[in-house]
């Protein structure tokens, strides 16, 4: 052989959300729970008892209610602090397995396995899975193949396993699981490829794997000639275990209702502006260019349709919140056009660079700089330690009538000291 | 893990060098101390009555890690009648029970024969405000 054998592992938590819901919560252990997007709107994680009640995953909260009343399913609006203090757990769980880890998203990851014998391979997923349930209490799926994408097909026939590890490397059953993966739900090929696929009666992961690639490559790109290859168990995809840093930063909300004043979508984007300038001074980034964008719902019949965006470039690289909101508000006035009621707004802070300690100072328009980088230096302590939106800018609102609805929030937060998770004496 | 960093060790100043310089330590940073396992280790707030046997109190924050197996007279958190309490684990010939302090020991729960009861993690440290 050429090349060393890769083995990658996919480890995939099960109904992630669901499951963090149910930690602390034992009383929904083993009945149907569902977990609803920012506004309560559709169905984003549901647990095997919800699945099997016919709910599907993305489908509206209004469309499955009835399901959800006669079935006495556990509802709950997304709690993000709660999730990402979990995957973090997870994730350091997992790190401990392979220092060659890649974090895919906040409930999957790919573990490098090349040094752990063939034959050890199974006992040592089974362990993974062991391990991370009883340290964190999420369940998880393991898939192990040569390659991320065969490891990912892997995975998808774990999670009907009830051990929950498949191991492909050496596995003379690869071709007949190949079968059983729709071509919709291989890694990578997307809804216009599947289209395409189909409409060349490529209709399992199997068929794409027999295709020859220089068609693959002619009627595709290097993207569909990849995912190919590596069903074949050619690695093409490595794994990336150090975190980029971001080239650009967006945060965005729809509303609890609708929007129509300017001071009020004026409110919500300095929110919006003062997270993303958190987040940036975090990674010890600059900003060069602001956008921001507002639009109607695009679904409300009867109803004009707007959307618009405006970009500023800054004159020169700046992390400080109160210089970034006053262009964001400039640009929002911009594109604010009065009878709208809008639906959604969100800053995007791009062009991202590193804080350069040299030029600091040369031009900037920010009177008494060192003055500001230390208040912005307080806040951020301020609120790290006491909590998002202890200190604010008064612009950010008060009542925030427009912020997100929640309604079915289990509150638990176990990174702040208020809403810790609590136990009974009985 | 935070990691803070003595910074001003010593001005470069006109007097004599403080001979303590060289033994400058890091502030105590007590997650180091009673956090043995960050990923498996929680922070629980009690509620409800005492448990003055282990000296566990209404309003206590409890660390749990649930990466630890329980030993004998261990206080731990488990799922009993689909609710998260505090109870103590023991171990007689074999047989795991669990108890806690309002229960006469003949009242104690036995694990074997409760499947559905399962233990959530082990109380390793009660922080109480006095």
């Amino acid at each position: 052989m050429l090349y060393s054998k890769k083995k990658i592992a996919l480890v995939d938590c099960n109904s992630f959300y669901v499951s963090c819901e149910r930690l602390f919560s034992p009383s929904i252990i083993k009945k149907p729970v569902v977990v609803l997007s920012s506004n309560d709107g559709c169905v984003i994680s549901r647990s095997t008892e919800a699945k099997v009640l016919g709910i599907k995953m993305g489908e509206p909260y209004f469309k499955v209610k009835k399901i959800i009343k006669e079935n006495d399913v556990k509802t709950f609006s997304t709690n993000f602090s709660l999730y990402g203090d979990i995957s973090r757990r997870v994730m350091k769980t997992l790190k401990q397995f392979s220092p060659q880890m890649e974090i895919y998203s906040i409930d999957e990851a790919f573990l490098d396995l090349s040094s752990i014998k063939d034959e050890d391979l199974l006992e040592h997923g089974c362990e993974i899975r062991r391990v991370v349930l009883k340290w964190t209490g999420i369940p998880t799926s393991i898939g192990i193949a040569t390659t991320k994408t065969l490891s990912k097909a892997a995975n998808y026939i774990a999670k009907k396993e009830k051990s929950g590890v498949v191991d492909l490397i050496n596995s003379k059953q690869i071709d007949k699981l190949l079968k059983e993966i729709k071509i919709s739900d291989v890694w990578g090929v997307g809804r216009q490829l599947t289209k395409f696929y189909i409409g060349n009666k490529i209709n399992t992961a199997y068929d794409l794997k027999n295709m020859h690639n220089g068609w693959i490559k002619k009627n595709t790109n290097v993207f569909g000639s990849r995912t190919a290859m590596e069903l074949k168990g050619i690695p093409c995809i490595s794994l990336e275990p150090h975190q980029e840093k971001r080239e650009s930063c967006c945060v965005s909300r729809s509303f609890g209702k609708k929007v129509i004043k300017l001071e009020e979508l004026s409110e919500a984007i300095t929110t919006h502006c003062l997270n993303a300038a958190e987040k940036i001074r975090l990674d010890n980034q600059t900003v060069k260019r602001i956008t921001v964008f507002i639009r109607t719902s695009p679904f409300q019949v009867n109803k004009n349709y707007y959307a618009n965006s405006k970009n500023i470039d800054l004159p020169i690289k700046t992390n400080d919140s109160i210089a970034l909101i006053k262009q964001a508000l400039i640009a929002l006035e911009y594109i604010y056009k009065k009878g709208y009621q809008y639906q959604k707004t969100g800053v995007i802070f791009s062009g991202l660079k590193d804080v350069d300690v040299y030029n600091r100072n040369l031009f900037s328009t920010i009177n008494n700089e060192e003055k500001r980088i230390k208040l912005m230096k307080a806040i951020d302590y301020t609120n790290i330690k006491y909590g998002r939106h202890a200190l604010s800018i008064a612009q950010a609102g008060f009542k925030k009538k427009w912020n997100t609805k929640r309604n079915f929030s289990s509150q638990i937060n176990t990174t702040c000291f208020n809403f810790l998770p609590t136990v009974r004496i009985s | 893990m935070k990691v803070l960093l003595p910074f001003h060790l010593n001005k470069v100043g006109a007097g004599f060098p403080s001979p303590a310089t060289d033994y400058v330590e890091d502030d105590i940073d007590l997650n180091v101390h009673l956090i043995k396992n960050i990923p498996s280790t929680f922070l629980i707030r009690v509620q409800g009555k005492s448990m003055n046997n282990v000296g566990i109190h209404d309003g206590d924050l409890l660390l749990v890690d649930r990466s630890l197996n329980p030993k004998n007279f261990s206080t731990i958190v488990a799922n009993v009648n689909e609710e998260l309490v505090v109870k103590t684990f023991i171990k007689e010939k074999n047989q795991s029970f669990l108890t806690s302090e309002s229960e006469k020991l003949n009242n104690k729960i036995n694990l074997g024969k409760n499947p559905e009861i399962f233990i959530w993690g082990v109380v390793t440290y009660v922080i109480h405000a006095l």
